[in-house]
Formats: structure tokens, C-alpha cells, sequence
């Protein structure tokens, strides 16, 4: 059904035009509908709003390439992803080298008590490296 | 690296987007090349030779300053 929705076009560009809108919709929709679940206290059903976007809009952005025929994606959005995957990584690296090895050895010292928010983004930073090193010796070896 | 991929398509009468459609690739991709803001893939490079009759150095050459 998509891949003829997609195909059914003679004006070049706009199978990927409708790919975008139709991705970035649903995100906006499962964004929205978890912001209105919070205002209007219904947490619950926003948040089930907002899963159920995110898994179709992600979904959707990830297997209706593989399913048409039609450039979706291309080599240069791939260059793209990956140059700004390697500033963002590039960016956490020298915060982290700058940042986290100072926490450590001040709140050792007894000079600072950091908050509990501080030490998840440490952790969370540490896996995303960790996760990206063994990301990185999957794709080596593949 | 810089081309005269503007001058090839324009000479044959294609869009980008119709340029981007034979060789598979997005006409984004197409534009980024033609400004010299996107050197393509050895694979496209070979692409777009072939859909032009060709040789690739026909289409790309290098920059002075890449020598």
C-alpha cells in the first residue's frame, strides 16, 4: 500500500516530499498529544498517544525505504546523518573529557555534592559512548 | 572535486529531479552536486557516466587545490 502510494507519482521528489510529511506528522501528533495529555491530566492516554506515534512514525521512517523502490533516503542523507552523528558525538567527547573526570575528582574531594540529575547525565553519557563503541565494532567487523 | 553536470543535464533537456530519478538518488542530492556542496559516491559517480555516455572524468574533475 505505501510503496504504490509512493510510486503512483509522476513528479520526481514528491514520493520523498510525502515520505517527510507523512513521518514528521506523526511525530508532531504523538508530541502534541502527549503535551495536551499533560496540560489536561490525562498523562495516561497522552503517553499512550505519544508511544504509539513514536513506534509508527519511527517505524514508518525506517521500513518504507527498504519497501519502495523510490530514493527515500539516499547516499547523501546517509553522509549527512553521519557527519552530524560524529559532531554530536565529537561535542558529548570534549564535554564529557572536560567535565566528567573534574565531578569526579571534586566530589571526591568533598567539594561538591552533585544532585542526582547530574549523575544520571553521567551515566547516560557513559552509555551512549559505550553503546556507540560496541555499535562501532559491529559495524568493523561486518 | 568539480563537475559540469549543470552544462550535461541542461544539454540534454533534463530536470534535476528527472536526472535524480534515473540515476536513483533524491534531486536534493542532485543539487548539492551540481554546486560542488556534495562529492557523489564512486558508485553514482559511475551512475551518472554511464547515464551520460561518458567516462567519469569527463564529469569530475579535481580541484586545483585537491592536487
Amino acid at each position: 500500500m505505501f510503496d504504490t502510494a509512493l510510486t503512483d507519482s509522476d513528479e520526481p521528489g514528491r514520493p520523498r516530499r510525502v515520505y517527510y510529511r507523512v513521518v514528521y506528522a506523526i511525530l508532531a501528533i504523538a508530541i502534541v498529544g502527549l503535551l495536551a495529555g499533560m496540560v489536561t491530566g490525562r498523562e495516561l492516554i497522552g503517553t499512550i498517544i505519544y508511544c504509539a506515534g513514536a513506534w509508527i512514525g519511527s517505524g514508518i521512517a525506517f521500513i518504507a525505504p527498504k519497501l519502495t523502490d523510490v530514493p527515500l533516503q539516499d547516499e547523501r542523507d546517509t553522509e549527512l546523518y553521519n557527519r552530524a552523528s560524529g559532531l554530536t558525538l565529537g561535542v558529548l567527547f570534549v564535554l564529557g573529557l572536560s567535565v566528567i573526570p573534574a565531578i569526579y575528582v571534586l566530589e571526591a574531594a568533598g567539594n561538591i555534592d552533585p544532585p542526582a540529575e547530574v549523575t544520571g547525565a553521567i551515566l547516560l553519557a557513559s552509555g551512549l559512548f559505550l553503546l556507540w563503541g560496541v555499535a562501532y565494532g559491529i559495524v568493523k567487523r561486518r | 572535486m568539480e563537475n559540469d553536470l549543470p552544462r550535461r543535464r541542461e544539454e540534454t533537456g533534463l530536470s534535476q529531479g528527472e536526472l535524480a530519478e534515473a540515476v536513483g538518488v533524491t534531486r536534493q542530492t542532485i543539487n548539492a552536486i551540481e554546486r560542488d556542496r556534495y562529492d557523489p559516491s564512486l558508485e553514482l559517480a559511475f551512475k551518472l557516466a554511464a547515464h551520460f555516455e561518458c567516462p567519469i572524468e569527463a564529469i569530475f574533475q579535481p580541484k586545483e587545490a585537491d592536487d
